[in-house]
């Protein structure tokens, strides 16, 4: 924010009144109510089951309160693998998905004709059932009849066995998780891209600036702040990794149990092994590792404000 | 540098920007391209930076042709209306941009952007990002920028638009001077007359296009080539009354008689007179024009051209007056058109009163009606 902006808080002239409050109140009382039973109530119920030693969910009792299950998860090794697991991916995925997803949305701000289409193209994969798209990709994947192989026999290289080779499975996680985020980051860097007056181009066009000295020195600093907005946005979202997961070692993490994910480990703490005391304590984990970021870079965001 | 355009034609699908422009301009000098909204002259503009392709003509810089140069290859430097001032680099950053582009060292460009912001005043805000500037000092920003990668050809956009009103006179001051400093052959867009007139060696006025006059700036004022420049050019807008040039005897007889006007020769005549529409009289100017009799014309006059001498004969009627100095800005009725002049503050006047008038022969053009042509002596 500016120092020379004063930001004005909005008042209104109106009285507040019990009727006055009332009014509004009914208007949002629906989505409240859905805010609150699918939001508020189980994370605060989640913190409190978190610190709940012994927990049973069938008699909803418990022995006492102690932070025992954060004793639980952390001398886990499936769980700090989880962490060491969903972090690499958050890195590998996040920066990788960014960068071709810059280089699309600008080419395809330039494309004249046609524009709609493209977009229209690069969005399918947002509106297209994850179930579906996981047998797809597992098609890809495939180790005899899969495109990517043959693909990669066309250079003389041998056959992967993406999924059930455990040395590539993170490999193949990456890629597909590098493909099912283009969609929605190209579509925001897009809206960023247009946003930023052409005049800067024709600017520095006539500066004698050739089409990279323009990428790097006027689109790329430009694009920074949605750069930044769709970063958090898909790490956020990148730590919750699980479908993908999920669909494509079928419903296994990884193919050797080797490719375990913060949600994957609460899924199993919490789905199939009914500990909700375990599972919502890595849940609280996770919820302090993504504000964490969250927070690094709203710090970082400041800087790039610029209008 | 010279700059010659030859035969410059802009079109936009059906639409003509610029037709069929040929000029010349003299080098190390400040034109004013000027017209009203629509006219061209941004188009112009663009054109001779290499923004906007030509669709028909030749530009030559000096005696080299660049029709077909990309921007950075004409050597121009470009202000922008809005500036276009990187949001994202401070004002030095700004300033060494074509210079970075250029490859020049860091040293050495961050040196000569320091010399060129001393030029146009704004170096103790070399550290600021744009927005924590006010317009002005944008805009200098903008101009240095501009400047500093030692263009042939400076080209401004309609500079001062943006800046408000005490602001832009003072800006203007600063462009001539900037420009004065650096020797460089600018062009300036601008579809304000006193701002153009003020600060500009050369203006180009066009309209719809096509270009009406280009002559010093002097010259627009003093000798229009048509209605549209005369009208266009000063401030208060020159006096316009309609009417039809007749022979002062016909009119005279027909008149003193009270009969149907008697049929009479049509020829050129040049001793003859206005009569304006609405009025009776007959306008006789010191001018020997040569019109044909019965033509519409339109007399226009400069204010400052209305004299109010004791012989002076033409009957106006005072409908309103304006207290400016030492000097009264009268506005008077003649038939059914309007005319200012400015009478000495002394000399005490009144709503409704009769006032004689005269023209001086300085300041005073004839016009053909329709097409807006002048009539020469």
């Amino acid at each position: 924010m500016s120092k020379f902006k004063k930001v004005k808080k909005y008042k209104s002239d109106e009285k507040v009144t019990i009727k006055t409050f009332l009014k509004p109140t009914i208007y949002l009382l629906p989505f409240m109510l859905g805010i609150f039973v699918f939001t508020v109530y189980p994370f605060f119920n989640a913190v409190a089951i978190s610190f709940k030693e012994d927990y049973k969910v069938i008699s909803d009792t418990f022995s006492g309160w102690g932070l025992g299950n954060y004793q639980k998860v952390f001398s886990d090794p499936t769980f700090i693998k989880a962490i060491i697991n969903t972090t690499q991916y958050v890195l590998v995925v996040v920066s990788i998905s960014l960068v071709i997803s810059i280089l699309i949305a600008v080419m395809l701000n330039s494309v004249e004709k046609l524009q709609w289409l493209f977009q229209t193209a690069y969005f399918m994969p947002m509106v297209t059932s994850s179930a579906a798209i996981g047998l797809v990709w597992r098609w890809l994947f495939n180790y005899d009849y899969g495109i990517l192989n043959y693909l990669l026999s066309l250079f003389n290289v041998d056959a992967i066995n993406f999924l059930n080779n455990p040395q590539y499975s993170m490999i193949s996680l990456c890629i597909y998780g590098v493909w099912s985020m283009l969609p929605f980051t190209i579509i925001l860097l897009l809206a960023g891209l247009q946003n930023i007056d052409p005049q800067y181009y024709t600017a520095a066009k006539v500066d004698g600036a050739k089409t990279v000295d323009i990428f790097f020195n006027i689109t790329v600093p430009l694009l920074a702040p949605t750069i930044g907005l769709v970063a958090i946005v898909n790490i956020i979202s990148s730590f919750k990794v699980f479908d993908a997961l999920y669909m494509l070692f079928g419903g296994k993490p990884g193919p050797a149990y080797n490719l375990y994910t913060v949600i994957f480990y609460l899924y199993e703490q919490f789905y199939t092994k009914l500990k909700l005391g375990y599972a919502a304590a890595s849940a609280i984990v996770l919820f302090v590792i993504i504000l964490l970021f969250t927070m690094v870079q709203n710090r970082i965001q400041k800087k790039y404000d610029y209008y | 540098m010279r700059v010659k355009v030859q035969n410059l034609t802009k079109r936009f699908g059906e639409v003509t920007a610029v037709d069929n422009l040929t000029a010349e301009f003299e080098s190390g000098k400040l034109i004013a391209l000027l017209g009203p909204s629509g006219c061209g002259k941004t188009t112009m503009l663009n054109m001779l930076s290499g923004i906007l392709p030509v669709t028909e003509g030749q530009i030559f810089f000096d005696d080299k042709d660049v029709t077909d140069l990309t921007p950075d290859k004409r050597e121009v430097g470009l202000v922008f209306q809005n500036y276009a001032l990187y949001p994202h680099m401070t004002v030095l950053e700004n300033i060494c941009f074509p210079l970075k582009i250029k490859k020049v060292p860091k040293a050495e460009r961050i040196e000569k952007a320091k010399e060129f912001a001393k030029m146009v005043h704004i170096e103790e805000y070399l550290t600021r990002k744009p927005k924590e500037l006010s317009g002005g000092q944008q805009q200098r920003v903008a101009i240095a920028r501009a400047l500093v990668k030692n263009p042939k050809l400076l080209l401004l956009d309609e500079p001062l638009s943006n800046l408000d009103a005490k602001l832009r006179v003072e800006m203007r001051e600063e462009i001539r001077r900037i420009q004065r400093e650096s020797g460089v052959t600018t062009f300036f867009v601008t579809h304000d007359q006193e701002e153009a007139s003020a600060i500009s060696d050369y203006i180009m006025l066009m309209k719809l296009g096509e270009m009406q006059q280009f002559d010093k700036t002097r010259n627009l004022y003093n000798q229009p080539a048509n209605l549209f420049v005369a009208d266009f050019i000063g401030s208060p807008t020159i006096n316009q009354l309609h009417g039809i040039y007749t022979q002062p005897a016909n009119l005279f007889v027909a008149d003193f008689i009270g009969s149907p006007t008697i049929n009479q020769l049509h020829g050129i005549y040049t001793e003859g007179g206005i009569k304006v529409d609405g009025d009776n009289q007959i306008i006789k100017t010191n001018h020997k024009w040569q019109v044909e009799e019965g033509s519409r014309v339109v007399l226009a006059s400069r204010a400052e051209a209305i004299t109010f001498n004791d012989k002076d004969d033409i009957k106006t009627k005072v409908v309103e007056y304006y207290l400016s100095g030492k000097d009264t800005l009268v506005n008077l009725k003649i038939g059914s058109y309007n005319l200012r002049g400015y009478i000495d503050a002394t000399k005490a006047i009144k709503i409704g009163d009769n006032l004689n008038i005269g023209f001086k022969k300085e300041g005073v053009f004839l016009f053909d009606e329709l097409t807006g042509e002048r009539y020469y002596e």
